[in-house]
C-alpha cells in the first residue's frame, strides 16, 4: 500500500472517532451539574437576564438541536467562544499549542534519550545489579506525583540556590518578549537575533522540562527493557549467537530490531504525558495548551473544553500517523495498516 | 505431583501451622524482596490509617491560629501550615483518604470489569467489538484528564471520586480478562461443562472465572497505586476534596504558595507521604505480576 492511500484510510477511519469524541464530551459538560448561566449572570441578575444568557449560548433548544449546530461548526472549523473570556477557542488553542507542544517536545526527548540507554543496557544484563537499581528507579519515578517534584524543584532550584529565575510563565517580566514568528519565544529569539529573550525563555524551560523528563523516562526505562528482554530470547539473537557472531554484532542486531516498538510505546507513551505536562504547566504558570485546558475543566467553561478535548484526539490520532510513518520508514516491509 | 501423593507427604512431614506459614512467607520474600519491602510499606501506612487516632499528636483540623507557619519542632514534628494546623498529625490521617478511597475504587473496578471481560470475551461479536472500541477511544486521553472532566462535571464529592476512579479503571481488568477467556473459550474443561447443560451464567461465573481472574487480581496493587495517585492529583487541583480537609493532595495545594517563600515543610511532607504510599503500592504490584504471570517470570 502506498502512503497516500495509508493516509487516507488513516483519516477516514478518524472520522468516526471524531464524531464520538465531540459527542461524549459534548454530553459530559452538559449533563453534569455544572451550569456556566449562574456564573456569567452574577448574583444579582433577574429570571430574565438568566433567560436572555441561556438564549444567548444556545441553552435553551434541546439537546440534539445544539449537538447539530455544534457539530456542523466544528466541520467548519468553528470551535466557538469561551463562556468566560467571549474569545475565540480555536484562537486561544492556536495560540497555546507551539508554547506546549516546545515543553512537551523537550520533555519526552530527554526523557526517551536517558530511557532507552537504561533500559537497554538493564535488559543487556537481566537481574544484574544495574538491572535491579534501575527497576526501582523507575518504580520510584512512577510514584512521583508530578507537581509536588515540580514545588520541590521550585523550592530547591528557585529559593534555596537562586539558580533559576521565578517559576511564573515562560519569560522574565523585565524582557519583553520577541516578534512572534513560531510561537516559541527561544526560537523566536533566536529568529530574531533578541539573544536577551532567548536565554530568559531557555532558562525558564529548564525545570519544567526536567521535571517532565523525569516523569517521562521512568516508564521508558521499564518498557525498553522488557522489549530488549523479548528481542533477546528470540529465535534471531538465539541464531546470532549460534552462529558465533560478536557480542558487538548482537547487541546491533538486538537494537535494530527492538527499534519499532521502543519507537511506538513512546507514541502511545507522549499522549498520555499530555497529563503530566498540564500539571507541570500548572505549577509553573506556563500559559500553555495543558493549562488552558485544565482550568477550562475546574472553571466549567463548556466551549472551551469541548474544543481543548477535541484538539487532544486530534493530537494523538496524529502522533500515531506520524509514528507509523516513522516506523514504515525504518521498516519499509511492515505493513501500513 | 497429584494431589493423593501431596496430602500423603504432608501427613508424612507434618509441620506446625505456624512454621508452615512461616515457611511460606519467607518463600515469598525471597521469591520477590522488592515486594515483600512493598507490602511492608501498605502495612506500615495501613497501621497508621488504623490507629491515626491514637497516633496524632494533635487534632488534625485543630487551627493553632497563634502558631501559624511555624517550622518543625518538638511540639510540631512537621511543623504547621499556613492555618496553623499540625502537619504531622494531618500527614497521619491522610493515609485514611489513601485506603478509603483506593479499596472501593478498586473493588468497584473489579465488580465492573470482571463480568465484562467475561462476557466480552465468551460471547465476542458485535458486543465486544463495541466494547473494545469503546475503551480504545477512551485511551486517546490522559487518565487525569479524563477523571478531572469527569468529576468536575458530575459533582464534587468523596463518594464521586470513588465512583470515577472506579467506574474509569474497569476497562483494565475487563481486558485482562477478556484476554484469558478468548484463550480458554474453546478448552475441554468449558466444552464439556457446555455440554453437561451448563446455563451461561453458571459457565461464566463458576467454570471461567476461577481460570481468568488471575491476572486481574495481579493489577489489583497497581490499580490501586493509580487511585491514590489520581485522586490526590485531583485534591491538588481543587476539585472533589477541598482544603482544609487532611488529603495529601489538598495539602500540597495548600502548600505551594509556600514553596516560594521558603514553608517548605507545609507541601513536603504530605507529598513524601504520597509517594512512599505509591510507591509500596507499586513495588508489592510488580511483585505480585511477577509471581502470578508466568511469561514475566520466564523473562527474567
Amino acid at each position: 500500500m502506498t502512503f497516500q492511500r495509508f493516509l487516507l484510510r488513516r483519516a477516514l477511519m478518524v472520522i468516526p472517532l471524531m464524531i464520538g469524541v465531540v459527542f461524549i464530551t459534548f454530553m459530559l459538560v452538559r449533563i453534569g451539574g455544572l451550569d456556566p448561566v449562574g456564573r456569567l449572570a452574577g448574583p444579582t441578575a433577574t429570571q430574565a437576564e438568566f433567560d436572555s444568557i441561556r438564549n444567548n449560548l444556545g441553552l435553551d433548544q434541546p439537546l440534539w438541536k445544539q449537538f447539530s449546530i455544534y457539530l456542523g461548526n466544528v466541520v467548519r472549523g468553528d470551535l466557538g467562544e469561551s463562556w468566560l473570556s467571549n474569545r475565540s477557542v480555536l484562537t486561544d488553542i492556536k495560540e497555546r499549542a507551539v508554547i506546549s507542544l516546545e515543553l512537551l517536545f523537550w520533555g519526552v526527548g530527554i526523557g526517551a534519550l536517558v530511557g532507552v540507554p537504561v533500559g537497554l543496557r538493564a535488559a543487556f544484563r537481566p537481574n544484574g545489579r544495574f538491572d535491579q537499581f534501575t527497576r526501582v528507579l523507575s518504580l520510584f519515578g512512577f510514584s512521583i506525583p508530578t507537581y509536588w517534584l515540580a514545588l520541590v524543584m521550585i523550592f530547591v532550584f528557585f529559593y534555596l540556590l537562586g539558580w533559576s529565575p521565578p517559576a511564573i510563565g515562560r519569560m522574565s517580566m523585565l524582557v519583553s518578549p520577541p516578534d512572534m514568528i513560531t510561537g516559541s519565544y527561544v526560537i523566536d529569539g533566536l529568529l530574531t537575533a533578541r539573544w536577551d529573550a532567548a536565554w530568559s525563555a531557555a532558562s525558564q524551560l529548564i525545570l519544567p522540562v526536567i521535571c517532565l523528563a523525569i516523569v517521562s523516562a521512568a516508564p521508558i526505562i521499564k518498557q525498553t527493557r522488557a522489549i530488549a528482554i523479548e528481542v533477546l530470547s528470540s529465535d534471531t539473537v538465539r541464531y546470532a549467537h549460534a552462529c558465533g557472531l560478536p557480542e558487538r554484532n548482537v547487541r546491533k542486531l538486538v537494537l535494530r530490531n527492538s527499534a519499532v516498538p521502543i519507537l511506538t510505546y513512546i507514541g502511545t507513551e507522549v499522549t498520555g504525558l499530555v497529563g503530566t505536562m498540564s500539571l507541570i504547566e500548572y505549577v509553573f504558570a506556563w500559559g500553555g495548551l495543558g493549562q488552558y485546558g485544565l482550568n477550562a475543566i475546574i472553571s466549567g467553561d463548556f466551549t472551551a473544553v469541548q474544543g481543548y478535548v477535541l484538539v487532544l484526539a486530534v493530537f494523538s490520532v496524529l502522533v500515531f500517523i506520524v509514528i507509523d510513518f516513522v516506523v514504515y520508514l525504518i521498516e519499509p516491509r511492515s505493513e501500513l495498516s | 505431583m497429584s494431589d493423593a501423593t501431596q496430602t500423603e507427604l504432608a501427613h508424612a512431614n507434618p509441620l506446625p501451622v505456624r512454621a508452615r506459614v512461616w515457611n511460606r512467607f519467607v518463600g515469598i520474600f525471597r521469591l520477590s524482596p522488592t515486594g515483600a519491602i512493598g507490602l511492608f510499606i501498605i502495612l506500615f501506612f495501613a497501621l497508621l490509617a488504623i490507629f491515626s487516632a491514637w497516633i496524632m499528636p494533635h487534632d488534625p483540623i485543630a487551627a493553632y491560629t497563634d502558631k501559624v507557619l511555624h517550622p518543625p519542632s518538638a511540639e510540631f514534628w512537621f511543623g504547621t501550615d499556613g492555618n496553623g494546623m499540625d502537619v504531622f498529625s494531618r500527614v497521619i490521617y491522610g493515609a485514611k483518604f489513601g485506603f478509603g478511597i483506593a479499596i472501593p475504587a478498586v473493588i468497584l473496578s473489579l465488580v465492573i470489569g470482571i463480568p465484562v471481560g467475561l462476557i466480552a470475551g465468551y460471547r465476542g461479536g458485535l458486543l465486544d467489538e463495541v466494547l473494545m472500541r469503546f475503551v480504545d477511544g477512551l485511551r486517546v486521553f490522559p487518565s487525569i484528564i479524563l477523571a478531572l472532566a469527569v468529576v468536575a462535571a458530575t459533582g464534587q464529592s468523596l463518594l464521586n471520586v470513588i465512583l470515577v476512579l472506579g467506574v474509569l479503571d474497569s476497562p483494565v481488568f475487563a481486558r485482562v480478562v477478556r484476554a484469558e477467556v478468548l484463550g480458554l473459550r474453546s478448552s475441554n474443561f468449558v466444552e464439556s461443562a457446555v455440554a453437561a447443560g451448563n446455563p451461561t451464567w453458571r459457565i461464566l461465573f463458576v467454570h471461567l472465572l476461577p481460570n481468568a481472574i488471575q491476572g486481574a487480581m495481579a493489577q489489583t496493587a497497581v490499580r490501586a497505586a493509580w487511585a491514590v495517585r489520581i485522586s490526590a492529583t485531583l485534591a491538588f487541583l481543587g476539585v472533589g476534596i477541598q482544603a482544609p480537609t487532611p488529603e495529601w493532595g489538598a495539602m500540597i495545594r495548600q502548600g505551594a504558595e509556600y514553596m516560594v517563600s521558603g514553608q517548605w515543610w507545609v507541601a513536603l511532607y504530605p507529598g513524601l507521604a504520597l509517594i512512599l504510599l505509591v510507591f509500596g503500592l507499586n513495588l508489592f504490584g510488580d511483585g505480585l505480576q511477577d509471581l502470578m504471570d508466568p511469561r514475566r517470570r520466564s523473562a527474567k
